[in-house]
């Protein structure tokens, strides 16, 4: 069945929002989403909530809260919740619904409230409290010691992850709802603070307070909506086993499936020329040079090439994160969700200052854990 | 290696003292009431009940948005601190009531304060309690107790001077956690805890040892069956030096974070490399460097019964 995102919806993103609670937060992207479709609450069959592990916001079952806030009492509710790829599980949960016949229109809203709690503890307790979560520093020190073996096996340099920030900080200068627009230069990425060497502070991207909706409709009822859907030309989302055997941690298994199962789907056989626009979701720089390789747009070894070749910054074949990224924001739940809304302003043309001019096809990369958790997703202007 | 034959469907079972780990998680957390119970909260210090209206609804607390339509409240009132005992329950640590306070539609659930359990009933009138020392919190309104007279209050327009809300709630919980070792890592860690030695198991299918020990090898789907001994020796599969400080963590940066791959065994453990300066353990401590286990002189059943791994020079 042809399903297309219909409208989307973004918080101002901070640091921290003192003036709404997180239901107020959630309801905010909501709002603005179901103004960009054109639809009321009243036309929405079935509610997604996804956000990040209750112990970030101390609130158990917080769906159960936002059901006021976001006037869906009594529709269909469920919460997903998976980690980083957060935002893409709620959106492939919608697309289940819509293709296995429960639903024609399905709101998903994901958030987090990142400022409330703590959040390298309450991630640490991802790790199996037998195994490693003593010695566990959120996710950063994981990421960071397999960065570290990148850099000797794969040639995923300081300096290229460097690049990354560069570039993504500068794209989010264009992207209004960023609340981290400073520009960076590669000396400065170098010389910032070690916080798990190699990754130094602005390696990482900002804690913020955050929601992103999207709504996403059956093909009769994506045309009736808008003149402008984003068609989905895929989506999955694949896990792999954390401590399974001989895993190199090298290249996300996960990834490279779920990336081969999106292009099959969607008619892709040289993501790097066919897509016009990527978004990913990188929770540190190094991550992104990752999922070039993982994503198949360059040849394993080859993404620090490619970061220094320009072509994946703005103005290059094929620009990866005009939004900025998650230097821009990152309130974790969301920001998978807001790469799927990003790249569907982008082949609809609603993308404003950071718009890739003439974008029809975008690939949408998202997920948790160092290579654990990958979803992977292709939207177009054209129906498929 | 010694190895030692076993059964997948022959579980081995743990000691006694080898049931359950306790965990203790401690989280601090800052919360947002938002703007109609921000302002609900701080006017509690003052003795007033701040309500929010939605139509012919009245909420107290204030909400911000209609449980019916999720729209913005059309402004907020001021209620009596009064109402009527709708239904209570009564635990070890108080009884807690629902309590409809007047001109409102929907209970409030607070604490009840001295009352006779034998003669409490719904219906009863309650007023409310204060706090003496007011901290912007739900407690600032101690509870409810039988009110001193039957007179009841309409809702009325808030006062002129309404504080600002209260942006922020400090709050915490601290989780106490018995984790079941279960027969692997009960296996395992009694090995740990006792005799100072790991224990994998290995794969029917790929022969690979796996440690943790687990019923099933992640790869091949195939049963383990058969303990190994590991010398806890290995090679970093990975490593990072630690400098950021965060809340609950167990030693004070800098230090080093490592997956190591014990020989002989196919998957990670995780630990810390001690006894490297944080400079020199970028190219010392690196992946393929040699580690050795330093025990430590507790004995908690853990992988914290390792000290730190040492590099092998
Ligand atoms: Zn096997």
């Amino acid at each position: 069945m042809s399903i297309a995102i219909v409208g989307t919806g973004q918080t101002v993103h901070a640091r921290r929002r003192t003036d709404v609670s997180q239901a107020g937060l959630a309801r905010e992207a909501v709002i603005e989403a179901l103004a960009d479709a054109g639809l009321t609450m009243d036309d929405i069959d079935s509610v997604i909530v996804a956000s990040g592990p209750a112990m970030f916001g101390a609130v158990n079952q917080p769906e159960k809260w936002l059901v006021d806030a976001l006037g869906a009492r009594y529709k269909p509710l469920v919460r997903v919740t998976s980690g980083g790829g957060t935002g893409l599980a709620g959106a492939l949960a919608a697309i289940n619904q819509i293709n296995g016949g429960s639903a024609r229109r399905v709101l998903v809203v994901a958030y987090d409230k990142l400022s409330e709690g703590a959040l390298q503890a309450s991630i640490s307790t991802l790790y199996d409290p037998f195994w490693g979560r003593e010695f566990a520093v959120g996710i950063m020190g994981f990421a960071a010691a397999y960065w570290h073996a990148r850099i000797e096996k794969l040639g995923h340099t300081e300096e290229a992850a460097a690049l990354v920030a560069v570039k993504n900080r500068r794209q989010a200068m264009a992207n209004p709802k960023a609340h981290v627009r400073r520009e960076v230069t590669v000396d400065e990425v170098m010389a910032s603070r070690p916080l798990c060497w190699p990754i130094k502070l602005l390696d990482v991207p900002p804690i913020s307070d955050g929601a992103c909706a999207v709504i996403f409709a059956a093909g009769g009822d994506a045309e009736a909506i808008t003149d402008r859907p984003a068609w989905i030309h895929g989506m999955t989302y694949y896990s792999e086993a954390d401590n399974g055997a001989d895993r190199s941690m090298l290249q996300s298994e996960p990834l490279q499936i779920a990336a081969a199962k999106v292009y099959k789907q969607a008619g892709i056989t040289n993501p790097f020329r066919q897509f016009d626009v990527a978004e990913v979701q990188e929770p540190y720089t190094c991550f992104e040079l990752s999922y070039y390789e993982g994503l198949g747009l360059c040849p394993e070894g080859g993404a620090a090439e490619l970061i220094e070749s320009g072509e994946t910054a703005m103005g290059g074949s094929l620009p990866v994160n005009p939004s900025g990224g998650c230097m821009g924001a990152n309130p974790i739940g969301a920001t998978a969700l807001i790469r799927l809304a990003e790249a569907a302003m982008q082949v609809t043309g609603k993308a404003g200052d950071h718009q890739v001019v003439g974008a029809e096809r975008a690939l949408v990369q998202a997920g948790g854990g160092w290579a654990n958790l990958r979803g992977v997703a292709a939207v177009g202007a054209e129906k498929r | 290696m010694k190895g030692e034959t076993m059964t997948t469907t022959d579980a081995p079972t743990a000691s006694d003292e080898m049931e359950s780990l306790a965990a203790q998680l401690r989280m601090p957390y800052t919360l947002t009431p938002g703007w109609a119970t921000g302002i609900f909260l701080a006017e509690l210090g003052r003795h007033r009940l701040i309500g929010s209206r939605h139509g012919d609804t009245i909420s107290v607390p204030a909400q911000d948005f209609s449980g019916t339509s999720g729209e913005p409240t059309e402004g907020l009132v001021e209620v009596a601190p009064v109402g009527a005992l709708q239904g209570f329950t009564t635990t070890a640590d108080g009884t807690l009531g629902l309590v409809l306070i007047d001109g409102t539609d929907i209970p409030m659930i607070h604490r009840l304060l001295d009352f006779d359990s034998e003669t409490l009933q719904i219906g009863a009138r309650v007023e409310a309690v204060w706090s003496d020392k007011p901290v912007g919190s739900m407690l600032d309104l101690a509870g409810f107790a039988l009110a001193s007279s039957s007179e009841s209050f309409s809702p009325r327009a808030v006062p002129g001077d309404l504080l600002p809300p209260v942006l922020q709630v400090d709050y915490s919980m601290t989780l106490d956690y018995q984790h079941a070792y279960g027969p692997y890592y009960g296996t395992l860690f009694n090995a740990v805890k006792y005799d100072r030695r790991l224990r994998g198991v290995t794969c029917t299918k790929c022969a690979r040892v796996l440690l943790p020990p687990r019923a099933m090898c992640d790869v091949c789907f195939a049963p383990t069956s058969q303990w190994v001994d590991i010398d806890a020796v290995g090679t970093v599969q990975a490593s990072s030096i630690v400098h950021i400080e965060f809340i609950g963590q167990r030693m004070k940066p800098p230090y080093v974070y490592s997956e190591i791959v014990l020989d002989g065994t196919s998957t990670r453990l995780i630990h810390m490399i001690g006894d490297v300066d944080a400079e020199d353990a970028k190219t010392a401590a690196t992946p393929g460097a040699r580690v050795r286990a330093v025990w430590s002189d507790r004995r908690t059943g853990s992988l914290t019964d390792i000290d730190y791994f040492k590099l092998i020079p």
